[in-house]
């Protein structure tokens, strides 16, 4: 079991993502990279920021940032909400079309790759992992 | 026999067709109206039925899906010679009293087309402490007012109730998209007085994808039936109305008995406010030609439609000369966009009497009438308090010495502020809007485009979206362009489209003329 969020676990997700064929196809014209931001709440207590460098179907780099970092778009959102998400509880673009998340960059792109965002949640969600809480 | 027009809509398979009475009301011009009476059995088989197609397709579907299809049924509806739009075209007249040319132009062509994929408002959740000034959003600003304070959240709603107020043709397929955009079934009460519209839009929908359209029913029954209110009302997570001060009053009650929250859309009022930058001898008639348009727009009959204008001393173009200007705006628009048979033929009257009066002592007041009872403008000296409009395209033009003295004169109905149609320089329209977004005013819109809300702007300070989630206190004022200049540049061509495109151009009447475009 893999602690989520931790360096650990966003660098087996990059090994994950570039064994998926699924991901490779319907990723295959992405490019972009992110920041996951991973807001404190009451289950956590300090924010947690992922770098995810994906491209063509593939992720070029993944860790957990120490420093200041900037990304194509940032993907924000609670503690609570990034463990549903985990638990493929919620989908993220529904997530953030609902307000549970927030994008900085230009949604419209992200809402037409929603096959892939899927795909990266289903990656997620094969980690086994344990939770802060 | 003439046309029976269903109002209602729901997935067919639940066979209510054969269970129910239903009762037709002839409207007169050879048309019925038939609505389902509803029974307790009935509408819980309707909600169950929602709430299994919401389960087994609308949660399975992604979104480009759902866009997709609201993409094809905008598609149709653009096209003229759509079944459901000839439907439309034949009938709404006649249920709505406005005219055929104020619902194929203002609504069709033009509220319709808001309804694009690339339109809809899916940037979720805006961070208040990021907007404290006015920033971009859309292709225009917005602002939040007040601390944020929920009151209700809940942000996997399954079943969403709509009570539709019947001013506004068209209310029900903005309902009814959103819920899809958010995984939500949707029961919709349409209007009385515009109950044909909302099935009309489902059944396209059902064109295009039918288990989408099946986590949709279209509910027509009576506001005053409380029996299916409360059960509707029992069985939806959140509500969103439209309406009224009784209905304020009645569903806000309801909604409380329920435990369940409302997003309640009330009684409102708009007004327009010109600035002298734009009174040059050049630009005050088209300034005129636009205002007209706000003016004729649905009859006046919206919550944002302006009861009174504001004109700025110190312009070239008094405020006196700027309402002849507007008398003349009128009646061109007028002829392109008449009115239907609803005219509200006494209030015009009425206010025509009332002001000739004080024309006639001597009041700094001056009157401009249509010969035909169309519309009137008033210039009214006497004071520049706010006064309701009696509506049905009569308008009062106040000077006002400086447009900064507004927000303290609309400061007493401050809650009641929605919609200010605006000519601002850029470099004034900050400030005027920092100081009525203040006051209350919400929607702050360049003249000719008070009617047309954009989909991203929020809707009486709050996002129709995320409203349907949650209840914050956040009050968002928004201003529909970054360039005041460049709108209103548009908005006259547009304009000018639409009065070309109606105008007789030879000695056929207007009433003549209105069936020449649509034959």
């Amino acid at each position: 079991m893999i602690l989520f969020p931790s360096d650990e676990w966003i660098k087996l997700f990059k090994e994950e993502l570039n064994k998926s064929k699924k991901y490779e196809e319907v990723a295959g014209d992405w490019e972009g990279d992110f920041l996951f931001v991973i807001s404190p709440d009451e289950e956590l207590k300090q924010e947690v920021i992922f770098y995810v460098d994906l491209w063509h179907g593939k992720c070029r780099d993944a860790y957990l940032v120490k420093n200041r970092k900037t990304a194509a778009f940032t993907f924000k959102g609670p503690y609570s909400n990034w463990k549903k998400v985990i638990n493929k509880e919620l989908d993220p673009i529904r997530g953030l079309i609902r307000g549970m998340f927030t994008l900085e960059g230009d949604s419209k792109v992200i809402l037409e790759q929603t096959k892939a965002a899927q795909e990266l949640v289903n990656t997620a969600s094969q980690i086994p992992v344990k939770f802060e809480v | 026999m003439g046309k029976t027009i269903e109002c209602h809509f729901w997935d067919p398979a639940l066979d209510l067709e054969s269970k129910l009475d239903f009762t037709y009301e002839d409207i007169g011009n050879n048309i019925e109206l038939k609505k389902p009476v509803f029974t307790v059995d009935s509408l819980n088989k309707i909600i169950d039925n929602l709430k299994k197609s919401r389960k087994e397709y609308l949660l399975k579907i992604d979104i480009p899906t759902v866009l997709n299809v609201i993409e094809k049924v905008t598609d149709m509806w653009m096209d003229p010679d759509y079944k459901g739009r000839r439907i439309a075209r034949e009938v709404l007249p006649t249920v709505t009293g406005f005219s055929l040319q104020m619902i194929e132009s203002w609504g069709f062509d033009h509220f319709m087309s808001i309804l694009r994929k690339d339109n809809l408002p899916l940037f979720g959740k805006l961070q208040p402490e990021e907007y404290k000034e006015f920033s971009e959003l859309g292709d225009g600003l917005v602002k939040a007012y007040g601390e944020v304070n929920i009151s209700h959240s809940n942000f996997d709603p399954s079943v969403i109730g709509h009570i539709c107020a019947g001013n506004i043709l068209g209310i029900a397929a903005f309902e009814m998209i959103l819920d899809k955009l958010i995984d939500a079934a949707s029961w919709i009460k349409v209007p009385s007085e515009e109950p044909v519209f909302g099935a009309l839009y489902a059944k396209s929908i059902e064109e295009v994808d039918p288990k989408l359209a099946y986590s949709i029913a279209i509910l027509p029954f009576e506001g005053r039936n409380t029996e299916v209110k409360e059960l509707l009302f029992s069985r939806s997570d959140i509500v969103r109305a439209t309406g009224g001060e009784q209905a304020r009053v009645s569903l806000t009650e309801l909604a409380d008995k329920h435990n369940i929250p409302i997003a309640g859309h009330w009684h409102k009022f708009s007004f327009i406010t010109l600035a002298r930058d734009y009174l040059d001898e050049e630009r005050a008639s088209q300034i005129a030609e636009l205002v007209s348009l706000d003016v004729t727009a649905w009859d006046q009959q919206g919550c944002f439609s302006p009861q009174e204008i504001f004109v700025e001393l110190g312009g070239e173009v008094d405020p006196l000369k700027f309402s002849e200007l507007l008398a003349d705006e009128m009646e061109t628009t007028s002829i392109a966009l008449p009115k239907g048979v609803n005219s509200g033929k006494m209030q015009v009257l009425d206010g025509y009497h009332q002001y000739l009066k004080k024309e006639m002592m001597g009041d700094p007041v001056k009157i401009f009438p249509s010969a035909t009872h169309q519309w009137l403008v008033i210039y009214d000296g006497t004071t520049e308090n706010i006064e309701p409009s009696p509506l049905f395209r009569v308008i009062r033009v106040k000077p006002i010495e400086d447009i900064m003295h507004i927000p303290k004169l609309v400061r007493p109905i401050g809650q009641f502020l929605q919609t200010v149609g605006v000519a601002i320089p850029n470099n004034r329209l900050i400030s005027f809007a920092d100081a009525i977004g203040e006051v209350g005013a919400t929607n702050i819109r360049a003249i000719s485009s008070m009617t047309l809300q954009k989909p991203w702007e929020p809707w009486d300070g709050r996002f129709p979206l995320n409203e349907l989630f949650e209840l914050d206190n956040i009050r968002w004022v928004s201003i529909s362009t970054k360039d005041i200049d460049k709108e209103i540049t548009k908005a006259l061509e547009q304009k000018r489209s639409i009065v070309n495109q109606q105008l007789p151009i030879d000695d056929v009447s207007p009433s003549e003329d209105s069936t020449r475009k649509f034959q």
